[in-house]
């Protein structure tokens, strides 16, 4: 890491003065020259002073704001602004239910699904909200507010480390009947039983905290909260819990894993598609050679592009995702349309649920009016507005930083190197200056931008306090993807009721440190060690990214 | 609804950044000093409590006032009781669209604004339900997706469809559409509540100690405020804010439905097209907006507001963009013409279209206005 050095000039010449007020008084008999000591060097990291975290991409007109994760990329051509624009139109569509003759184009909802548009699971381009409970209430249901929801999987036989054709890659192995998430929302007739259950989906989903106390060698105590989850009422079998005499439902066997996953914010997504794959994998470190305790595993996952144009195999570097699951914005924002909205497009132009007996189900009892096609037998969303939603994720501005004079800034800045926060929260890439991004020629904007995202894209062990146990590809039930930090100090202007980690259960930056466990503990011990002062500096440099 | 920078923006600074930069000449170029001096909190102060926290305290009172409304319908005859609760519904509307120039913080964080305002609704879901034998409460709607539920779900009930008339007999009102109403007002009131608490009493749900969201606002930059960490930061919120609002009329609300000719133009996409309240809406809107701008409402006493920002560093263009919001809201209102055209009606016709146009160039002229010439004066104030 190059390393900014930068002299304390007032302190030298409060020194040189004291010096010469020394030779200016006393008996006038001549002393011995002092040696005047050499003033102390404090460094900085190189990042310290930097202020476009997405080079050229960089906004700064919106970066205290609410608005900070909003805007396009300054540098676009007046073309792709006119594509951001129309993807930001669309990023905010709210689908309705099949079919809308009136209005063709929303047409595709579910028939179950997560949420009816985009932006209600990353609020304002940023988290979407963590779930409260009424003052009154022990767990909430999940409903249209929330854009949390439980990835789902059956626990494999054995661990996978190759993926291959005959093991799906090292895919999650879908839950029969279900598949590999959890849709607690419907259509109004989603369900058989949907004059009961009205607007349901797979299950009801509730929410409930763990609540814990931890406490820093000061005394003070800082109270974490861990989210809980209970499942029931799954459409496989009415009014079934966990707790039930006798559990039928295929959701509810024990070897059914599950784990929270929270929206994550959309800026910057296309620089970090565009940093060089082997900048990435220069930093793993499966077996810890440098001995710092911090390791960084890529991950190797199914990538639907590949799979579309024939590659072989069909399987790339995982970048995004809470667990690095997946390959690129396009396979993210297009797997989310038809995962947590269920529209089908041209990459995934089939059901989520295809092939369960609740879309056979709903199909032959609805008369086939929402077969995940339209009337000529294509998608529900188009090739235009599946592009126009891609590009609009890949082209968000990143919010330039703020406050980046403020010494609590700059010594938390130091703070954060010293603890080691870097091992795996990586400051800066470069991104490549030509090819492509998810099967489609890279924008120029994106091109050559040394960009400040503070993440290796790695997986890490996070110990057991964040553990879903539920593995994804090659990620283990511990990893978790490096989250980039860049604008996360934005994050609450942009939505107040927002959380951090992949759950949403940390309130606070200082919280979400807290949790830090497994290769981070050493770090994580180490923010514990420091003085409030020291820690609230960790945390307001933080803020100022 | 989102905020988006206009396509005109951008090519403006697209323009200006082209002519920087590669010249040979060394010297150093001179930058004219335009910094300016203002101290912003009797203004951040003022338009937080005179003109947000006030609005959204409105917008619980007549939520209150709408669910007593439809509770006289459930076994009324009399059409004056139809006509009051339409009435009521106006009203709620007017400080929900006024305040949609300040739409940040806990009306989408919790998710209040889809709740409220989702757009359009689901009239096949709606009219099953109202078909079937489920119970209305408000416990089991708020579990109902947001398109069966909020302002137009009300609308829709309380006015018909909207297509010849908007008007509705109260014969017309069945006893399934009665309970269904007041479950939704129910649901409404309770929402605007929260709202209204959150500002007001604490911005956090879960702890009731936690500071109102106004006060956020009034003292960013301390190190427990987490939303805003400075008042450049509550200024460029509330700027923009404004410019979302003026950017979603123009391009928006006003555009879509318009279309690019008479034959491209559709009904169906116009807000509030049942009770033909849409250019009141929008005009609501803008006033909204001059909320903002003036820091208090039409007819008040003379408080500060973002127009005492922008005069400390151009007087003239505090004039130009004062009335430049007024020119707006004059044409959107003059859409409906001498017959009191509705927008939905007017958008087809031959002479409402050229009004339609002339009031969404007043809305680009504000919208070009108050980005290109106010947002970068955030970046020339000496905050003080």
């Amino acid at each position: 890491m190059m390393k900014i050095t930068l002299k304390l000039y007032g302190l030298i010449s409060v020194m040189m003065t004291a010096t010469i007020l020394v030779g200016c008084g006393g008996s006038g008999e001549e002393t011995a020259t002092e040696t005047i000591p050499e003033p102390p060097v404090i460094t900085y990291p190189s990042y310290t002073d930097i202020i476009a975290s997405g080079g050229d991409t960089t906004t700064f007109d919106a970066s205290n704001s609410g608005h900070g994760f909003s805007t396009p990329a300054p540098n676009l051509t007046a073309a792709e602004l006119a594509l951001h624009l129309e993807g930001d139109v669309n990023f905010e569509t709210s689908f309705t239910t099949a079919p809308n003759s009136e209005h063709p184009e929303l047409d595709g909802l579910g028939p179950v699904f997560n949420n009816a548009d985009c932006n209600s699971c990353h609020q304002r381009d940023g988290r979407n909200s963590t779930p409260f409970l009424a003052a009154n209430e022990t767990r909430v249901k999940l409903g249209s507010a929330a854009g949390i929801f439980l990835r789902i999987s059956k626990a494999p036989d054995e661990v996978c480390t190759e993926g291959t054709a005959q093991n799906n890659y090292c895919a999650p192995v879908t839950v029969p009947d279900f598949g590999d998430q959890l849709f607690h929302r419907g259509v109004l007739k989603a369900r058989p039983d949907w004059q009961q259950n009205a607007f349901v989906g797979q299950a009801d989903v509730y929410l409930s905290y763990q609540r814990s106390e931890i406490t820093y060698a000061d005394g003070k105590t800082v109270t974490l909260k861990k989210p809980l989850f209970d499942v029931e009422n799954p459409y496989d079998a009415p009014g079934e819990t966990k707790q039930s005499a006798n559990v039928t439902s295929n959701l509810l066997q024990d070897d059914v894993l599950m784990g929270w996953r929270n929206g994550m914010p959309v800026f910057g997504l296309g620089l970090l598609e565009a940093i060089p794959e082997a900048d990435i994998l220069a930093n793993v470190d499966v077996n810890d050679a440098d001995g710092d305790g911090v390791s960084g595993r890529a991950n190797w996952v199914f990538d639907a592009v590949k799979a579309r144009d024939g590659v072989a195999p069909p399987v790339s570097l995982g970048r995004f995702g809470w667990k690095a699951n997946t390959p690129s914005v396009r396979v993210q924002s297009l797997g989310a349309l038809r995962g947590d909205i269920g529209v089908t497009n041209p990459l995934f132009p089939d059901e989520s649920i295809a092939g369960t007996s609740l879309h056979d189900d709903y199909l032959t009892r609805t008369g086939f009016v929402d077969t995940g096609s339209d009337e000529n037998g294509e998608p529900e969303a188009d090739a235009a507005f599946s592009d126009s939603v891609t590009f609009y994720a890949e082209t968000l501005a990143v919010p330039a930083r703020r406050n980046i004079g403020n010494s609590n800034v700059r010594q938390g800045a130091r703070l954060f190197e010293q603890l080691n926060c870097t091992g795996c929260h990586t400051p800066t890439f470069t991104t490549k200056t030509a090819g492509d991004i998810g099967g489609e020629p890279m924008s120029d904007s994106l091109k050559g931008q040394t960009i400040y995202p503070f993440s290796d894209m790695l997986l890490h062990d996070m110990g057991e306090g964040l553990a879903d146990g539920r593995p994804d590809f090659l990620a283990s039930g511990n990893e978790w993807r490096t989250r980039p930090l860049w604008g996360i100090g934005l994050t609450q202007t942009v939505n107040p009721q927002a959380g951090f980690l992949h759950d949403g259960r940390a309130a606070t930056l200082e919280e979400a440190i807290l949790w830090h466990g497994g290769e981070a503990k050493k770090s994580q011990q180490g923010f514990m060690a420091l003085t409030q002062n020291e820690r609230d500096q960790v945390v307001a440099f933080l803020m100022s990214l | 609804m989102k905020f988006k920078y206009s396509a005109i923006a951008f090519s403006l600074i697209m323009g200006l950044s082209a002519c920087g930069g590669s010249g040979s000449d060394d010297a150093a170029p001179i930058v004219p000093d335009d910094s300016f001096s203002f101290v912003a909190t009797e203004m951040i102060t003022n338009l937080t409590d005179e003109v947000i926290v006030d609005g959204y305290a409105d917008l619980a009172s007549k939520g209150e006032a709408l669910f007593n409304a439809t509770q006289s319908l459930i076994n009324s005859t009399a059409q004056a009781d139809l006509t009051a609760a339409q009435a009521a519904w106006k009203a709620a509307r007017q400080p929900w669209e006024q305040g949609e120039s300040h739409i940040f913080g806990l009306v989408d964080s919790l998710s209040i604004d889809p709740h409220l305002d989702s757009w359009p609704l689901n009239t096949t879901d709606l009219q099953t339900q109202l078909n079937s034998a489920v119970g209305f409460d408000a416990d089991t709607i708020k579990g109902w997706n947001d398109d069966v539920q909020g302002f137009h779900t009300m609308e829709y009930l309380l006015f018909g469809d909207g297509v010849n008339n908007n008007t509705k007999a109260i014969a017309e009102l069945t006893t399934r559409e009665r309970e269904y109403l007041v479950a939704l007002a129910e649901v409404f009131r309770d929402y605007t509540k929260q709202l209204d608490d959150a500002w007001q009493i604490s911005h956090n749900p879960q702890d009731a100690n936690a500071l109102p969201y106004a006060e956020l606002l009034k003292q960013p930059g301390t190190s427990t405020n987490t939303i805003y960490s400075s008042q450049l930061a509550v200024i460029e919120e509330l700027i923009n804010g404004m410019i979302g609002i003026v950017d979603e009329v123009g391009n928006g609300k006003i555009a879509d439905p318009f279309g690019d000719s008479m034959t491209t133009a559709d009904t169906s996409k116009v807000e509030s097209q049942y009770s033909w309240n849409s250019l009141t809406d929008f005009s609501n809107n803008i006033i909204g907006v001059r909320n903002v701008y003036q820091g208090e409402y039409t007819g008040s006493a003379d408080k500060q507001g973002l127009i005492d920002f922008v005069a400390a560093a151009n007087t003239a263009l505090a004039t130009r963009i004062g009335s430049e919001i007024d020119d707006a809201i004059l044409k959107i209102q003059a859409i409906k013409g001498s017959s009191d055209m509705p927008f939905r009606q007017a958008i087809l016709d031959v002479e409402g279209r050229k009004r339609v146009q002339v009031a969404v160039d007043a809305l680009s002229k504000l919208q070009a206005s108050l980005e290109s010439d106010m947002l970068p004066l955030l970046s020339d104030w000496k905050a003080s």
